[in-house]
């Protein structure tokens, strides 16, 4: 089993399409895969039709009075799981502040889970508290989506920074430009000349009104609009990130 | 995971599937329906070595006119499944582009670790199809998030669609975390229509038909395949003998389409080995056939050894390919390239040698004469044209009974090995081991052919002493062969003189290979002693003189 988390402090970049994407064509490849909803906006719910809610909440799944696979749903596709949203997680850094070892709590939930699932994708919220160092701990492999902006440049800065000081292996951290609009000059520069203290990856997911219309159809882009370039884009990336797992 | 599983009835009338559809849509208005045709693929080895595991595996193709019923196949060509056969849950299930070959062309790793272990090098083939009428249900919430699934499976043969032997299926699937609305459905099935539950899997009705004479499957009996046959302790040397060579004959028969089509290189491996194996025995138990048949048949199994050897000695350079390629530094691992391909263009050039010679009257002619003769009551017929008492001569073991002649014939042979292994010094020619080897093939092969004579533990105890000792003969003849045969290759490669092939970093990475296997030959080659003295061990020797020393054995057998 791999744990990948797609986290950003940032929101609006990408990280939910990202997961859903991801996800979906890990489980289309006959993977066991879920995605756990860590977001209290439940886009990735929205996304899978599923309601965002869990039965005693975040703080019932942290305390053990839930198991996690009690509240897994299945998804419409084969293989594709999802632990759904529920509003109450935006307490949990409270809560998993009242646990002895609290900053891998969300490892220990996700342990029995080893032996179902070949890949587990943590859709995370915009934030860098406690619950992040949970999700950054608990994973594998950490994907950053990161807009080709001067600004989201310094907030992968501070994420570095953060995972250093919280003892997390920056080997981990993969980043790649998300939302890249190549019509922009700015984009156009970051993209040529990257920066050099972070593992990127070589595939851009570009600006496409695909991604956004992920929200009507409430599919994966890579099911409604697979051979279009963000859907073409987000096998590129998958097949990237699989092949160096 | 969720402890619920689909569950699967028969259907007993047609008007039923009308009626299970009319009351599932009433109660849950919210539902999407369509209809798909499929054709359903089972696929396993050529020894259904899946299917003897508890495994049930196919692939789901869209006809030409129908539509994949789950959203994830709609864009590739098929839907391919692994299943428990005895509880008919999914292991695996995913869409690929193309029927996969080889375990190996499996991408999902899980999935290639389980199937590779049961089949090897053994390919994939289509062992059974069937066409598929569905008609889908799925039932949706208020999200139009589907939370069950109903479908109802009709079966055709292929190319007889008015043909439907089997009772249609309805399948009722739950989602995982949905289980409510899946209770409902099932509660409402087994209320309205009392529906059988069924067990078996299609697969396996299939197979049932096939007993009864519907349908044509081929599944190898147990025992079809394997390269011995249960002998009895009352059989004569001649009953014995034709038993054996029948089934001989069948497997090569059996496997001779395969290698034809070249499905994997198993095909071909049966097939000589049943070929070895008939001449073993025609030439270690003597005296069943008059010499002048015997002569013939003898000089074309021979003929036939030898017009399968290039295309197998192909197949074991490519079947070693990838391991030739780890013996080499990683930079040079890539310049072995052009000669894959080397081996690609000249297997494929041998392989139509191959089929060119067994299309040839040469070989039909040996294999009409040859069945004709083992389906004779009378095991000797070509012998009637000559001398009664010259015929009765040469077939003196034909009615004495198999133990004593085959017992004989082992002692023989192990006194041969014991002979040759113990002249040979660390100054031996390389022939000298090949010898040994050849003979310890054969002693193993006689042993095989009537080890029900003999208690079966100690004959599994002298079979791996042997076994221990081939291993070594065999490494060092295949490294032998190798080391020559690669720098042949090269030489050719360079007279060949196609583009790439006679370039100087593919000839230094096959030099480099070259040398690699000469040290493990070396290595090999010093183990033999240390094998050998354990086989000739007095443990072992008193072993073989207790089951098979003709002191021990009746008079009056010819060998």
């Amino acid at each position: 089993m791999k744990i990948i988390a797609c986290y950003n402090i940032k929101g609006g970049i990408g990280k939910t399409a990202t997961a859903v994407n991801l996800a979906y064509l890990a489980a289309n490849e006959g993977a066991r895969t879920l995605v756990w909803d860590l977001d209290p906006q439940g886009a990735a719910s929205f996304y899978f039709r599923i309601k965002p809610k869990v039965k005693k909440g975040g703080k019932g799944l942290l305390a053990g009075k839930m198991a996690l696979d009690d509240v897994i749903k299945g998804t419409d596709y084969p293989n594709l799981d999802l632990v759904p949203a529920d509003f109450s997680y935006r307490h949990l850094d409270l809560q998993l502040d009242d646990f002895k070892k609290s900053d891998t709590r969300i490892h220990k939930l996700l342990k029995p889970l080893k032996a179902e699932y070949d890949y587990i994708f943590l859709d995370s919220p915009p934030s860098i508290s406690l619950m992040s160092e949970n999700i950054l701990k608990a994973a594998d492999v950490i994907i950053v989506p990161t807009i080709p902006t001067t600004l989201s440049l310094r907030t992968l800065d501070q994420i570095l920074n953060f995972c250093e000081k919280a003892s997390i292996a920056d080997s981990k951290i993969r980043a790649f430009f998300s939302m890249a609009d190549y019509r922009k000059k700015l984009h156009k520069q970051i993209i040529e000349n990257p920066p050099e203290n972070v593992q990127l990856l070589k595939t851009c997911i570009p600006y496409a009104s695909d991604v956004e219309q992920m929200g009507v159809h409430r599919q994966p882009v890579t099911v409604f609009a697979k051979n279009g370039k963000a859907g073409q884009a987000y096998q590129a990336l998958w097949n990237e990130i699989r092949d160096n797992l | 995971m969720d402890s619920i599983r689909r569950i699967i009835y028969t259907v007993r009338e047609e008007a039923d599937i009308d009626t299970v559809f009319a009351a599932v849509c009433q109660e849950y208005p919210r539902h999407e329906a369509f209809d798909v045709q499929l054709e359903r693929r089972y696929l396993d080895s050529f020894d259904w070595r899946l299917y003897r595991n508890n495994l049930v595996c196919g692939l789901d193709r869209r006809d030409r006119f129908g539509h994949s019923s789950r959203k994830a196949a709609k864009d590739h060509g098929g839907l391919f499944f692994v299943a428990d056969k005895a509880t008919g849950a999914d292991i695996c299930e995913f869409p690929v582009a193309q029927t996969p070959r080889f375990s190996k062309d499996i991408e999902h790793h899980a999935c290639r670790k389980l199937l590779s272990s049961h089949l090897g090098i053994r390919a994939l083939m289509t062992v059974a199809s069937i066409a598929v009428k569905r008609r889908q249900l799925n039932i949706l919430n208020q999200d139009n998030k589907t939370v069950a699934m109903l479908s109802v499976e009709s079966y055709a043969l292929k190319g007889d669609a008015d043909k439907t032997i089997f009772p249609s299926r309805v399948i009722v699937s739950p989602v995982k975390g949905y289980r409510k609305t899946f209770r409902q459905v099932i509660q409402m099935i087994n209320d309205q229509l009392r529906l059988p539950s069924v067990e078996t899997t299609l697969l396996d009705e299939m197979l049932a038909a096939e007993k009864e004479g519907k349908v044509e499957i081929k599944i190898p009996a147990p025992g079809e395949l394997t390269l011995s046959q249960p002998l009895k302790d009352t059989h004569t040397t001649g009953e014995a003998v034709r038993l054996l060579l029948r089934h001989f004959l069948h497997v090569m028969q059996a496997n001779e389409p395969g290698l034809r089509d070249a499905i994997d290189t198993e095909f071909l491996h049966d097939y000589r080995v049943a070929v070895r194996r008939t001449r073993t025995l025609l030439s270690q138990i003597k005296q069943i056939f008059p010499a002048k048949p015997l002569d013939y048949f003898r000089h074309e199994l021979f003929w036939l050894g030898q017009i399968t050897g290039p295309t197998r000695d192909l197949d074991i350079y490519l079947l070693n390919f990838d391991g030739y390629r780890q013996e080499l530094p990683k930079v040079m691992q890539k310049h072995l390239t052009p000669f894959h391909e080397f081996l690609e263009r000249h297997w494929k050039s041998e392989h139509a040698r191959l089929c060119r010679k067994l299309d040839s009257k040469r070989y039909q002619r040996l294999i009409k004469v040859w069945r004709d003769t083992l389906e004779e009551k009378n095991i000797n017929p070509l012998h009637q044209t000559r001398q009664k008492k010259t015929a009765e001569q040469e077939t003196v073991n034909v009615t004495l009974p198999a133990r004593q002649v085959a017992g004989k014939s082992i002692w023989k042979l192990y006194r041969r090995a014991l002979k040759e292994g113990e002249a040979i010094t660390p100054q031996s020619l390389d022939a000298d081991l090949h010898e040994l080897r050849k003979t310890c093939k054969k002693l193993r092969y006689l042993i095989e052919f009537f080890q029900v004579f003999y208690p079966d533990k100690a004959i599994r105890n002298l079979l791996k002493q042997l076994k221990q000792l081939q291993d070594n003969l065999g490494d060092f003849q295949d490294l032998c062969i190798q080391t020559t045969q690669l720098n042949h290759f090269a030489e050719q490669m360079q007279q060949e003189g196609h583009e790439g092939y006679a370039d100087t970093k593919t000839i230094m990475a096959m030099g480099v290979l070259v040398e690699k296997l000469y040290l493990r030959k070396t290595v090999v080659r010093a183990e033999f002693h240390r094998r050998f003295k354990t086989f000739a061990q007095p443990e072992t020797s008193n072993a073989f003189s207790d089951l098979f020393n003709p002191q021990h054995q009746p008079e009056g057998i010819s060998v």
